[in-house]
């Protein structure tokens, strides 16, 4: 089961059922919503939707432009040099990890994976995502 | 105690089979609560957090294999009702006539999604490339002792994300300019990572569905050098539910 990636060539391609990372953004934001006072919130679910929605425009997240473009080497003609490793220092600790950190952190905490992930996880990860949403829910009160 | 956890509203007309288990563990069955034109789709849940990864991926599943053989109009994951009588009462009755005409109007349509993702590489590339004054303080900046230059790299920054955000809004123009005419209604969302461009949302019909795929497909290439698309559905039109019932409220 995956999402179709849809490339060039001479294929239409057809939009597939998704995997859970790919529409979680959908399940937890839309749908119809009925008067707030019989709705049961789940815990951690109401923090990780305002989670998804904020990519900060402050000074860190200038910072981290400014140091992902200083690390560009402007030079390279063939775009693959160096990528791989440019690519890891901004996801390791620059513009993307912070901003993308919202809704990665929320896949993370739910237990969902990658793209195509699948079915069940183990047991021990759920217990301990519900645990760190509920502290983490505490801390925010 | 339980509750009645709520998926979504079809018509009651339509059959509607759910074999996926639901929220709340693998021997939960979906039932329907019929009232009037209306059915909804509910099953027992024991009062209390839900695990969330479980929960979220059940309430998924259930409204998938409903939405597809009829239309489902999806509840907000993790609504709750005290039994079925309230449910009748507290949502079903007061907006019947309501819902069995937005059921109506959202028959035969589908929703798909298409979530664009930028490079960030290429992105940055073309942002210091296409401007000069950004171009000229990164080199001023670079290879210079961070505390020296503090002042100026937030200013660089400020510059970057200023672009990337003109950028942003110029290939979604150019998303919904390809897309929406194809689609009964579209919504073009806020995007919710750094890498992610275009963020939208189309409500079509399902015999436009190839045509829609078509469109979806010469846009793919058309980007190909600075996107990356992502095409998801069919979907229950969880976007296109949301906002009517927003206005009611």
């Amino acid at each position: 089961m995956a999402i179709a990636q849809a490339g060039s060539g001479g294929y239409v391609s057809r939009p597939r059922p998704s995997g859970l990372a790919d529409v979680i953004d959908i399940i937890l934001d839309k749908g119809l919503v009925l008067d707030v006072y019989v709705r049961v919130s789940l815990i951690g679910i109401e923090i990780l939707t305002i989670d998804a929605r904020i990519v900060i425009a402050s000074v860190d997240t200038y910072l981290r432009f400014a140091e992902a473009v200083n690390r560009l080497d402007l030079q390279a003609t063939d775009e693959s040099q160096g990528l791989p490793e440019l690519m890891e220092s901004i996801t390791e600790g620059g513009a993307k990890s912070k901003t993308k950190g919202a809704l990665e952190g929320a896949k993370e905490k739910l237990g969902i994976g990658g793209d195509d992930e699948e079915e069940e996880e183990s047991r021990p990860r759920r217990r301990r995502s519900s645990q760190r949403s509920r502290s983490r829910k505490s801390d925010d009160e | 105690m339980t509750g009645v956890y709520l998926y979504g509203i079809a018509s009651a007309s339509e059959r509607i089979d759910v074999e996926a288990p639901g929220v709340g563990g693998p021997d939960t069955a979906v039932r329907r609560v019929v009232h009037g034109e209306l059915a909804a789709l509910v099953s027992e849940v024991e009062i209390g957090p839900l695990t969330a990864a479980r929960d979220l991926r059940a309430h998924w599943r259930v409204l998938e294999e409903a939405a597809s053989s009829a239309t489902v109009l999806p509840v907000r994951f993790g609504t709750i009702l005290e039994n079925d009588d309230a449910l009748v009462a507290e949502f079903m009755a007061p907006r019947h006539d309501r819902l069995v005409a937005q059921l109506a109007e959202l028959s035969g349509k589908v929703q798909l999604n298409v979530k664009c993702f930028y490079d960030e590489d290429k992105l940055l590339r073309n942002v210091v490339r296409g401007s000069p004054a950004i171009a000229r303080l990164n080199e001023r900046v670079r290879g210079k002792p961070e505390a020296a230059t503090y002042y100026e790299r937030i200013q660089l920054g400020e510059l970057v994300a200023g672009e990337v955000e003109q950028t942003r809004v110029r290939d979604a123009a150019l998303v919904m300019e390809r897309l929406e005419p194809l689609a009964v209604a579209a919504r073009n969302e806020a995007p919710n990572t750094s890498d992610s461009a275009v963020n939208a949302a189309f409500l079509v019909e399902r015999a436009k569905l190839d045509e829609f795929s078509a469109a979806v497909t010469a846009l793919t290439s058309e980007v190909e050098d600075r996107m990356r698309l992502r095409y998801i559905g069919p979907l229950p039109p969880y976007s296109f539910a949301e906002e009517e019932t927003a206005a009611w409220a």
